[in-house]
């Protein structure tokens, strides 16, 4: 696979990156997701990573805080090499890190307010009730949802879990907050709020945001830099209008949604298709294949 | 058809493995939250859930154990004119061996399949990473207070399973089969040691860690999807009762060498 060779000046200068990949390979049994990705990503910007459903994305940024080790190659943290740290020493490393689950992995056994305190009791020693409240409601304000720092996450919706998510992911005042489609399974209205607030983030806060998502929309509009997995490899990497413009057919094919010939011809030719559509029941019953079909009433 | 039984050997070494360093892990944890007062929070909780909420079920099973031994062994024993002698029959079969066994194997079906599944759920659903991503060890705590709480209360309950037992048995020998009271506590406490009784105990704290650390490590390595919840419990179970079953025997040779070397010695002394 030829890799983008004409990275735009945003995206190969990471000037000091925070996190850097170096020859990065993950291996699943045989199945090789993460191919020598080598990947700066720099301070303050959005960095977003897209690719097909199952091109390693999400793997990709599991490394970033050490939820997954490579097969081979390295990971660095502010010039720290994480991927070879004993757990202990990655739990001070994952404390700079906020992580968006697809599906919000919140605690359904526990509040909202339990769930956004959750990281600050691990780490920090609060005293009085007055502070927890003042924090619960300083982050649920951040992401829109205050008053229901009693609510249970099964009497929320999609978009509120994933804002509480997102409430919990900044609890520790990350210097990175990781997001794994965090516009998946909303409407476009939800998503779009899901959007402001990535962008709010990285602007106010000065986060550095690396979001994966299948959603050209969003990447358009909160990416500094967008990066293209393919087939485990880095296939384009730079600003929106780098990735626009790019020449390669996946990259066209992906961002405006067009499934590739050579993908379509695993579907269905047309005949058979009309074949298939337009046989009555008694040729079923007579064709001659190896199953037969029967109504139950038979 | 050799690849294929190489590769079952490969794969059957590579989870023991996996298992041996889980328990490695969770042993460490557990160890470590003995002495973190932070940490007791969890284990209060738990003990909750596995002890507290077991009770009735522990004690339902232990009185019918009593009950069902006492109706089967009374023929046996009224055969050779010796039905004054089914208190002790019972009451060591219950306080050394059934009531421990069944009480464990009740557990492991209670509480095994429900720490397989709460936990299988938190993988499937990444609530294990995300607790991970925020710089807390998953297994100090969500496998360590789970073991712990087991540890603690599951000798506990065989003694709640044990005493319904015995409840069990003398219900049915006096009462319904007109045995002497007298008699029938008599001989249990002629033929029933202090050491019969410690030892179903003991055997508690063994079957309730190994039960722990199998339906923990099952919950850990669930694969996807309702089906894989679903397997994890199930496998979690099955390798839960044979275990119980396989140290009872172990348990049983072990305790019976303790036995005939320091405790018969002392006796005759």
């Amino acid at each position: 696979m030829q890799e983008d060779k004409h990275k735009n000046q945003d995206s190969a200068d990471a000037g000091d990156p925070l996190i850097r990949t170096v020859e990065l390979t993950k291996k699943f049994g045989e199945n090789v997701v993460l191919d020598n990705v080598s990947l700066a990503i720099g301070r303050g910007k959005c960095t977003v990573v897209i690719g097909q459903s199952g091109c390693g994305k999400t793997v990709l940024i599991k490394h970033f805080l050490g939820l997954l080790r490579p097969t081979s190659g390295q990971v660095y943290f502010k010039d720290t090499r994480i991927d070879n740290l004993s757990e202990d020493k990655l739990s001070g490393i994952r404390t700079h890190f906020g992580f968006l689950f697809q599906e919000g992995a919140l605690f359904d056994s526990l509040t909202v307010a339990e769930n956004i305190l959750f990281p600050v009791r691990r780490h920090y020693k609060i005293t009085g009730k007055s502070g927890i409240d003042e924090l619960v409601k300083s982050k649920l304000a951040v992401v829109g949802l205050q008053g229901y720092e009693n609510q249970f996450p099964e009497n929320l919706s999609g978009g509120q879990k994933k804002r509480v998510a997102l409430a919990r992911a900044i609890a520790l005042n990350p210097e990175v907050i990781l997001y794994d489609e965090p516009t998946t399974g909303l409407d476009p209205v939800r998503a779009d709020m899901i959007n402001e607030l990535i962008c709010k983030l990285q602007n106010n806060l000065g986060i550095t945001s690396i979001v994966v998502t299948h959603d050209m929309k969003s990447a358009y509009k909160i990416a500094n830099r967008i990066v293209m997995l393919h087939n485990g490899k880095i296939l384009a990497d730079g600003d929106t209008a780098h990735i626009r413009s790019h020449r390669h057919p996946d990259v066209q094919h992906f961002i405006h949604g067009k499934v590739s010939r050579d993908e379509l011809s695993v579907l269905q030719t047309d005949e058979n298709l009309n074949n298939s559509t337009s046989a009555k029941e008694p040729e079923l019953r007579q064709s001659n294949t190896k199953f037969r079909f029967f109504r139950h009433s038979d | 058809m050799l690849d294929t039984l190489g590769a079952k050997i490969i794969s059957g070494i590579d989870r023991a493995g996996q298992f041996g360093r889980f328990l490695w892990a969770s042993t460490v944890a557990s160890l470590g939250s003995c002495v973190r007062p932070g940490c007791y929070r969890l284990i209060w909780a738990q003990m909750d859930i596995i002890g507290v909420r077991s009770v009735p079920v522990i004690m339902i099973t232990g009185a019918f154990v009593g009950m069902t031994l006492a109706i089967q062994a009374y023929d046996q024993l009224a055969g050779m004119g010796m039905e004054e002698r089914l208190g002790v029959l019972i009451n060591i079969s219950v306080v050394k061996e059934l009531g421990p066994v069944l009480a464990a194997v009740m557990l492991a079906g209670r509480i095994g399949g429900a720490l397989t599944a709460e936990l299988g759920t938190m993988k499937i659903t990444e609530q294990i990473d995300a607790i991970t991503s925020m710089g807390t060890n998953p297994i100090q705590h969500l496998v360590a207070p789970r073991i712990l709480a087991c540890l603690l209360l599951t000798p506990l309950l065989i003694v709640f399973a044990d005493l319904l037992g015995i409840m069990g048995g003398y219900f049915v020998s006096v009462i319904q089969l007109d045995i002497n009271s007298w008699a029938y506590w008599n001989f249990s406490a002629e033929g029933v040691e202090l050491w019969d009784i410690s030892i179903g105990v003991v055997k508690g704290f063994f079957f309730g860690g190994a039960m722990a650390a199998i339906s923990c490590y099952k919950g850990f390595t669930c694969k996807q999807g309702a089906r894989g919840v679903g397997q994890a419990c199930t496998e979690a179970f099955v390798a839960s009762f044979i275990t119980i079953l396989a140290m009872n025997f172990a348990l049983g040779v072990i305790f019976g060498s303790i036995y005939k070397i320091f405790w018969v010695p002392t006796l005759l002394v």
